[in-house]
């Protein structure tokens, strides 16, 4: 009886593949599905996010204006600027034929950054520093348009639940599912689809022809905005330096606004001045 | 090869010993299977996959320490031993050791 | 944007655990090649009965143990593999190595006795990652030889 001990392979229990290369594939893999389903599971929640009655989003929001802070200005006519601006979304609204409970509320916050949006809820809030650029009610009015076109095809809560879907998928891949509230609440903000800015556009720009018979003006918004943003980068604002997708805009509505004649049908002044504050 | 758990085969005899030779193998079950066991932790009783997977494992660390006893020239291997661990992603080792002997 | 920096500090992590986790591997595969060959002559069964016809002065106990935790690369591969299912490759070099480095300890504890075999050896792996609350801990093994070391009669 002899006793040994000759070598053993070990490799027999360590596989030889290269784990990196393992490691990639998987990943790939994986990866793939959980983007597919991420696709799948943010189109179905987007969908079924309009499908929720307006009056429970309304409910369910009360008067809070989810997304930014309002904040009130210092100057002493900001009741009347709020006021004016309720009252010619309420005009335009009027012509836009939403459902009876819908109903918008026009915010102005105090700002420096030019901006304009919906919120859930039916809530339109609009910076100072947008109202005062604006160079006409025509421009105005096709801002407040643009917003409550929004509303009408419910893209904030589409939004939310898009975005409900993608952070639910985020926190089940990475495992963290503390800070999800303040990110859903930021997304509304994001923006919509180029789809929905579009169509939003063309609701607006009907909405300016009822009212005042022609789409003139609404171009203007842009060419301000991108102007504004121009001047504040420093360099000349030039047509060109706008971002493209805001170029197509303002071709897109300028055209709309073709066979108008300005001495014919002036651009209305703005109301109720908006103050440097 | 020869597999048994006692010290010798019955009926042979051992001319040589060749020391421990050892095979293991750490499996996982898809994560699908997991939340489906994960749910029968309400009801208990078997869980078949489970039991599935480490049988696979038992069997293919059974087949790798045969590849070591064949390596070194043995044609049984006595005092077979299994353990198994929780390896923490979800999966298991199971490891299978025995001495590879040569009897005739 | 929060979730960029996540993704790479995710990604740093990744590549530490990835190089520096290899380098480390294949140091101990190397070291563990040569100690094992200068152990070589401390034959290691774990069968019960020691040879009939040779003397012993003594048999002791000697166990060898060793402690081996996973990298950060290792861990993501292994939970990528979790979702899909089959062989945990990342692990089984963890394994191979900690098993090795046991029984190596556990000879050389019968080379400082002064054995020339150990019998009855038994091989136990325990995993000890406990549950913290939060995230997933990370990975690591005991492992442990043990078995009876005996000194031949005749030695000094």
């Amino acid at each position: 009886m002899s006793y040994e001990n000759p070598e053993v392979p070990h490799e027999v229990n360590v596989a030889r593949d290269n784990a990196l290369v393992e490691f990639l594939r998987l990943l790939a893999g994986v990866g793939l599905v959980v983007l597919a389903v991420a696709a799948v599971l943010y189109l179905t929640s987007s969908w079924l996010a309009r499908l929720i009655p307006f009056s429970t989003e309304r409910a369910w929001v009360g008067d809070r204006v989810l997304g930014i802070e309002i904040a009130p200005s210092s100057v002493s006519d900001h009741a009347a600027i709020e006021r004016y601006l309720q009252s010619l979304c309420d005009e335009l609204a009027a012509t836009m034929q939403l459902p009876d409970s819908m109903t918008i509320q026009v915010h102005y916050t105090q700002a420096r950054i030019p901006n304009a949006f919906a919120t859930l809820g039916g809530h339109v809030a609009v910076t100072s520093e947008l109202y005062r650029l604006m160079p006409s009610e025509n421009a105005l009015a096709m801002v407040l348009a643009h917003e409550i076109a929004h509303v009408k095809a419910r893209d904030p809560i589409s939004a939310l639940g898009g975005g409900a879907s993608l952070a639910l998928v985020f926190a089940l891949v990475s495992g963290e599912a503390d800070n999800l509230a303040p990110w859903l609440a930021g997304l509304v903000q994001l923006g919509y689809s180029r789809g929905a800015e579009q169509r939003a556009d063309e609701e607006a720009v009907a909405a300016l022809v009822t009212r005042y018979g022609h789409a003139g003006g609404a171009a203007s918004v842009f060419e301000v905005l991108a102007e504004h943003s121009g001047a504040i980068a420093g360099s000349v604002p030039t047509f060109l330096s706008t971002h493209p997708a805001d170029a197509a805009r303002i071709a897109d509505l300028t055209r709309a606004a073709d066979g108008w004649d300005p001495s014919r049908a002036p651009l209305a002044p703005i109301a109720v001045p908006g103050t440097n504050d | 090869m020869e597999l048994t758990t006692l010290e010798t085969v019955p009926g042979k005899t051992i001319t040589r010993h060749l020391g421990l030779v050892q095979g293991s193998t750490v499996r996982s079950k898809h994560a699908g299977k997991d939340f489906l066991a994960g749910l029968k932790n309400f009801v208990g009783g078997e869980l078949k996959s489970y039991t599935a997977l480490l049988n696979e494992s038992r069997n293919e660390a059974i087949e790798r320490m045969v590849a070591q006893a064949k390596a070194v020239g043995a044609n049984a291997i006595v005092n077979i031993r299994f353990s198994t661990s929780n390896i923490a992603a979800g999966a298991a080792e199971v490891m299978a050791y025995g001495t590879a002997v040569v009897v005739g | 944007m929060e979730a960029i920096v996540q993704i790479g500090f995710f990604v740093v992590l990744l590549a530490i655990g990835w190089f520096a986790g290899r380098a480390n591997e294949k140091r101990h595969f190397r070291e563990l090649a040569e100690v094992e060959a200068s152990l070589r002559d401390i034959l290691v069964f774990n069968e019960r009965r020691p040879p009939p016809e040779r003397e012993f002065r003594s048999g002791t106990l000697v166990v060898g143990s060793v402690v081996i935790a996973e990298d950060y690369f290792k861990r993501i591969a292994a939970g990528l593999r979790s979702l899909v299912g089959g062989r945990l490759t990342a692990y089984e070099s963890l394994l191979d190595r900690g098993r090795r480095e046991a029984i190596v300890r556990m000879k050389q504890e019968a080379r400082r006795v002064g054995a020339t075999m150990i019998f009855n050896v038994r091989l136990e792996t325990s995993s000890l990652s406990e549950d913290r609350s939060g995230r997933a801990p990370m990975f690591s093994a005991e492992f442990i030889a043990y078995g009876t070391a005996l000194v031949p009669a005749g030695r000094p």
